[in-house]
């Protein structure tokens, strides 16, 4: 749920759409106390315009079905409480980490993923659509390539023109 | 924001059976009164909550998510 | 009932069925009977505040839904032959005039009396005016008048004018504590917690303008959560509180006007007058005439008030063998406890018939599956009103309506009570009728009433998985009260998102399992003992887990009851009793070191010393009890003068001179209980405190006693104690929690002495008293027994006692199906009451060790093999060890569930990389499509 919010902080969504709260089953009092107090924060935030976040809401999506973040997520408890197969044990900032880092790089191949699903884009244009640095979108360009999920289309001048696959 | 003060925000909720949604119950027996922003589903584990359903319930136009264990 | 003939095993019961002129067979409780019937009566359900007919069903909710005949004053018994207007509209034919009185003779092995209690009828009593002032009225009628189906609807009005009250007062002690003619001494137990509910309902009716005062003597909120509730009342709710025993009631103002004047003492000690609207009387119970001549005709003793004489040891018994009682028959008591004293009513009679169980039982049947089921979706929807718990919110017929729209949806309905055997009925045929192959119920809880739903259908035809529950009430209409419309828009969301998760229900088929048939019972006390013997009479293997080296707990201080019988007797008779019975092992010095399975397939290992056990069991019944606080305050621990609970006693019982030497004892009661951080009544301090007060003063009446206490909560027939009390001159003394007495080391003529200081609540002046000795009743406190809570996955309640399934349904059962609880474990209480509970538990546990298998909810995870990987993160994050890895021959490993220890969590379906787990009855796309048609965007698009 931590990586859910880190996500839609990372999308602009922002965090707080998501409230966690523990309740059990003796504390009635607390169960409305948190309604309303989740209530509150939602009508600070304001409506949420799931047309304006359409991309980033897929991508987020996207991140959080892929193989790599559901492995590494399905992990944790092993990895930090039991350790790995060399009996290390990762501390759990560290792993939180690590983890937030590879949503963040999964996030980005997403959305690259979904603009070039409309029609095949330069990096520059890319880049512009997603609000991703020519720079980022350059790395993780580098990984769908190799990963066999894009692929260079056509050159447009000079421009190479890239393509989902 | 000045139109905020209208706007009544719809919260999706996940209810665990055992213990959120049981204490949303026990709310009702001692009729606590809060807002009814929120529309729950349950489910037997928060658990069970998968990521997805909260992406699901933004892009179905719900206003925020709720998960409650 | 006439009589009972015969003896325990084998009794001849006479009954004498009353003719009611009406074909039980024939009638469909529509009612026009009534409707044609000119002859209007008083209503006595509605204690005669409303009206009904001759022809009457006696409450909404009467089962069987049948009308009957009132001859007493029907035109056609009292005029020979007139009328028959509902002879001539049944549009059955179920009128028969000419039914006459039958007598059954029942062959039966026991015989439970739960008669129950009449209400104290205050007609008598002039002071208080009732039945000359209209707006006096009793707690029945204040009751029914709150009611949905009471004579005014739920409004809140008094009785005079049809006007709501500003302010009503309760008065409390109406007929009970009371020594005057006609009145009953001991308290009733149950007044002072209704009357707090009917002031905090009072003002969810009357909103919170309206004024409520409950005048009492002593507050007695003595049951598991009700200090709290009396807590919320006053400092939420707003009811006011005031101790004063109301010296009389008279008509307020003019003579037009019928408000009541109340005259009391107030707390300065002076005459105060307040005017009411409405004056509630908090009338007690007491044993009708006529139950009591009965019982002497069927040979039963009642004690001095009229209540079956029943020994503390054997609660349920009363003095014929083969009769039991329980309820308010057996004394004066609320709910839970009637509820449990059932059970352990049930369970005396099973180890009596143990040897003819079975041997009458039928197997219910059910109608084959229609195969409709597997056709597209047609869904009914029933939108219950519960009487105006929903329908007073809730616009319940524009839900309907709205359903009706709905896609899929064939059928819609709206009802009183779904609940209700009747509409029971009605769903059913409109499954038949409509074809209908899925259904939805929007109304309380699924927590509560699923299963009723699940099993209608079921005999609809329909399997039971193709229910889905929209709880409108509890999690709507209750919680937004004053938002109507806001509530009925979220009840047609909710609707709307049941509609579409029924559309995708699939039919699950039963999980039967193999289930044993021994017990184990953690916590070798009373409580436990008691337990293990009634399961071990009825033949069932039975462990007890004691972690002491010898079997007793508590109860080995308990010198002598409240009623005086000889407890260290009955303990050594017990525990004899137990090491004697071969069906029962002891493990003493033992320990639970590990638990896993489920109801019926239970394995433990208990760990002895270095020596472990396992054990394989189908139930667990709970005892594990509950310790005296060590107090921190009142010199505790630093002055060997000051002592707790039993020590007092034992001091005197071991060095008899002590008492001899000394001059005045004082008891401190409430240490600890009551108190913000833990807001409970400990329950039996008082009567304890008491009786040791009492047997002092006995040995030596020069001896002075002081009792500083709070509120008095001597409960139910325990009320003589206090009396007694008074009468030998023990002196009571009482304190609030901002001023609590203080206590000192002193020296008086050289020897060491204790200096208590405390103002005095009458004359409100502060007195010093000087006392040898000084003896605390401190809070009965839970062991802290989380570890064994987490590993047993049963819930604890805010204070660290356990927490049952439902305080009055479902008092001894946990939510975790084939666990029970008794004892102080659950909450503090007396000896007879654990004694009461460790029966109750018993018999809740035989329940199930006695059938061949267990039905477990088959919601369990499924794998898709095909999709699955093997990678076994399902295994590692699964907290029930439900999910494993197998070898599938070709393929490596697949995951696989064992049904039996998945507890349906959904866990593994939410970590698989694959998504190659679903959940049966929760599956995604069932859930994904109760999100969507959620959302606003759905919504939006309706309205288009």
């Amino acid at each position: 749920m931590e990586l859910i919010q880190y996500l839609l902080d990372l999308s602009g969504i922002g965090r707080n759409r998501l409230q966690l709260r523990w309740v059990s089953a003796a504390e009635g009092q607390l169960f409305a106390k948190y309604v309303t107090e989740v209530s509150e924060i939602t009508q600070k935030l304001g409506p949420f315009d799931a047309d304006k976040f359409e991309l980033p809401l897929a991508a987020v999506e996207q991140t959080l079905n892929s193989a790599r973040i559901r492995w590494l997520l399905g992990l944790i408890k092993q990895v930090t409480e039991q350790g790995n197969v060399y009996n290390e044990k990762f501390k759990k900032e560290d792993y939180k980490k690590m983890l937030h880092q590879a949503a963040q790089e999964e996030y980005q191949k997403a959305l690259i993923m979904r603009v070039l699903e409309e029609r095949p884009l330069s990096v520059r244009e890319m880049a512009e659509k997603t609000g991703l640095a020519v720079y980022t979108v350059s790395l993780r360009l580098n990984e769908l390539e190799r990963q066999n999920q894009a692929g260079l289309q056509k050159y447009s001048g000079n421009t190479p023109i890239f393509m989902g696959m | 924001m000045e139109t905020n003060k209208s706007f009544e925000p719809k919260i999706l909720a996940f209810l665990c059976n055992w213990c959120a949604y049981a204490g949303a119950d026990l709310a009702g027996v001692s009729r606590l009164q809060y807002p009814p922003t929120i529309r729950s589903i349950r489910v037997m584990c928060s658990g069970r909550v998968d990521p997805v359903y909260i992406t699901d319930g933004l892009k179905s136009g719900f206003d925020s998510v709720f998960v409650s264990g | 009932m006439k009589s009972i003939e015969g003896e325990a095993g084998n009794f001849t019961v006479t009954v004498r069925e009353r003719p009611r002129y009406v074909d039980m067979d024939k009638c469909i409780a529509c009612g026009i009977c009534a409707e044609r019937c000119p002859r209007k009566v008083k209503d006595e359900y509605n204690q005669g505040l409303a009206q009904r007919k001759a022809i009457y069903l006696q409450y909404a909710q009467a089962v069987p839904l049948k009308y009957a005949i009132d001859a007493d004053n029907c035109i056609y018994f009292k005029k020979k032959g007139r009328c028959r207007a509902c002879e001539k509209y049944c549009p059955a034919g179920a009128i028969d005039f000419t039914q006459r009185e039958k007598i059954h003779k029942i062959k039966v092995g026991s015989v439970v009396l739960s008669t129950g209690f009449k209400s104290f009828d205050p007609s008598g009593y002039d002071i208080y005016g009732y039945g000359s002032l209209p707006n006096v009225i009793t707690s029945m009628e204040f009751e029914r008048i709150l009611s949905a189906s009471g004579p005014f609807h739920g409004h809140l009005q008094r009785p005079s004018d049809k006007q709501p009250p500003q302010k009503i007062a309760w008065l409390q002690c109406i007929g009970s504590r009371d020594l005057h003619a006609g009145c009953h001494e001991y308290c009733s137990g149950v007044c002072c917690m209704y009357a707090i509910k009917e002031a905090v309902i009072a003002k969810e009716h009357g909103g919170k303008d309206l004024d409520t005062a409950i005048f009492f003597m002593d507050m007695r909120t003595h049951g598991k959560e009700f200090d709290r509730y009396y807590d919320r009342a006053e400092k939420e709710a707003g009811v006011r509180f005031i101790r004063s025993r109301v010296h009389s009631i008279e008509r307020a103002g003019g003579p037009d006007s019928d408000d009541l004047k109340i005259i009391y003492v107030g707390k300065d000690g002076r005459r105060q007058e307040e005017v009411f609207n409405l004056v509630v009387l908090s009338t007690g119970v007491e044993i009708s005439e006529e139950m009591r001549n009965l019982a002497q005709d069927l040979g039963i003793e009642l004690d001095i008030y009229g209540f079956a004489k029943t020994s503390s040891f054997t609660p349920v018994a009363t003095s014929r063998p083969g009769i039991f009682a329980c309820g308010a028959f057996a004394g004066p008591k609320d709910i839970p406890q009637s509820v449990m004293e059932s059970s352990a009513a049930s369970s005396a009679c099973a180890v009596l018939l143990a040897e003819s169980r079975n041997t009458l039982t039928q197997q219910k049947t059910y109608p084959p599956e229609d195969p409709i089921i597997h056709e597209e979706p047609r869904i009914g929807v029933f939108v219950c009103h519960c009487g105006i718990n929903i329908g007073g919110v809730v616009d319940v017929p524009a839900v309907r309506d709205y359903a009706e729209k709905l896609p899929n949806v064939v059928y819609v309905a709206d009802n009183m009570f779904t609940c209700s055997q009747d509409t029971q009925g009605l769903i059913r045929d409109a499954v038949k009728k409509n074809r209908l192959n899925r259904v939805v119920v929007a109304a309380c809880t699924p927590r509560t009433h699923e299963a009723l739903f699940q099993e209608t259908i079921r005999e609809g035809g329909l399997n039971p998985y193709l229910f889905e529950f929209a709880n409108i009430r509890d999690q709507d209409a209750w919680v937004h009260q004053k938002e109507p419309e806001r509530a009925t828009e979220k009840a047609k969301d909710m609707v709307r998102m049941s509609v579409t998760k029924a559309a995708l229900l699939e039919p699950i088929e039963p999980l039967l399992l193999e289930n044993r048939h021994e017990a184990l019972i953690i916590g070798g006390g009373a409580a436990g003992m008691t337990a293990a013997l009634d399961l071990a009479d009825q033949g069932f293997k039975t462990f007890i887990v004691e972690r002491d080296g010898k079997l007793g707990g508590h109860a080995k201080h308990v010198k002598r009851t409240w009623k005086g019988e000889d407890g260290s007797a009955f303990l050594t008779d017990l525990v004899g009793r137990v090491q004697a019975h071969e069906q029962i092992e002891v493990l003493l010095d033992a320990e639970i070191s590990r638990l896993s399975g489920f109801i019926g397939n239970f394995k433990t290992t208990v760990t002895t010393g270095a020596t472990e056990r396992k054990i394989e069991h189908g139930i667990i019944i709970l005892a594990v009890g509950a310790e005296p606080l060590k107090p921190v305050e009142y010199l505790y621990g630093q002055n060997e003068r000051v002592m707790k609970w039993h020590e007092l006693e034992e001091l005197f019982e071991k060095e008899p001179e002590r008492i001899e030497q000394a001059e005045a004892v004082a008891f401190i009661q409430c240490v600890g209980s009551r108190e913000p951080e833990r807001p409970y009544c400990s329950k039996f301090c008082c009567t304890s405190s008491l009786q040791q007060a009492i047997d002092f003063k006995t040995r030596k009446p020069e001896l002075n006693v002081y009792i500083i206490y709070r509120d008095i909560r001597t409960y139910g027939q325990r009320e003589q104690l206090y009396k007694k009390a008074r009468e030998l001159g023990v002196i009571f003394i009482r304190y609030s929690l901002d001023e609590k007495p203080v206590v000192e080391d002193t020296l008086i003529d050289g020897k060491g002495k204790l200096k208590i200081m405390v103002r005095d609540h009458i004359l409100g002046i502060p007195l010093e008293l000087q006392v040898d000795y000084l003896n605390l009743a401190t809070a009965i406190i839970p062991r802290g027994d989380e570890k064994l809570a987490k590993m047993l996955k049963v819930p604890l309640n805010e204070d660290g006692f356990f927490l049952e399934a439902h305080m009055k349904l479902r008092p001894v059962d946990f939510a975790t199906d084939g666990i029970f609880v008794c004892g102080l474990a659950h909450y503090p209480k007396p000896l007879e009451e654990s004694l009461v509970q460790a029966k109750a538990a018993a018999a809740r546990a035989a329940s199930v060790l006695i059938k061949e298998s267990v039905e477990v909810e088959p919601t369990v995870s499924v794998v898709d093999q095909g999709k699955c990987i093997g990678c076994g993160l399902c295994e590692i994050s699964c907290p029930f060890g439900a999910v494993h890895l197998v070898q599938v021959p070709g393929q490596g490993y697949r995951a696989e569930n064992i049904s039996a220890l998945c507890k349906g969590c959904g866990i593994c379906a939410a970590a698989c990389p694959q998504k190659a787990i679903d959940m049966r009855h929760f599956r995604d796309r069932q859930i994904l499509a109760m999100v969507e048609a959620g959302g606003s965007k759905l919504q939006a698009a309706d309205n288009e």
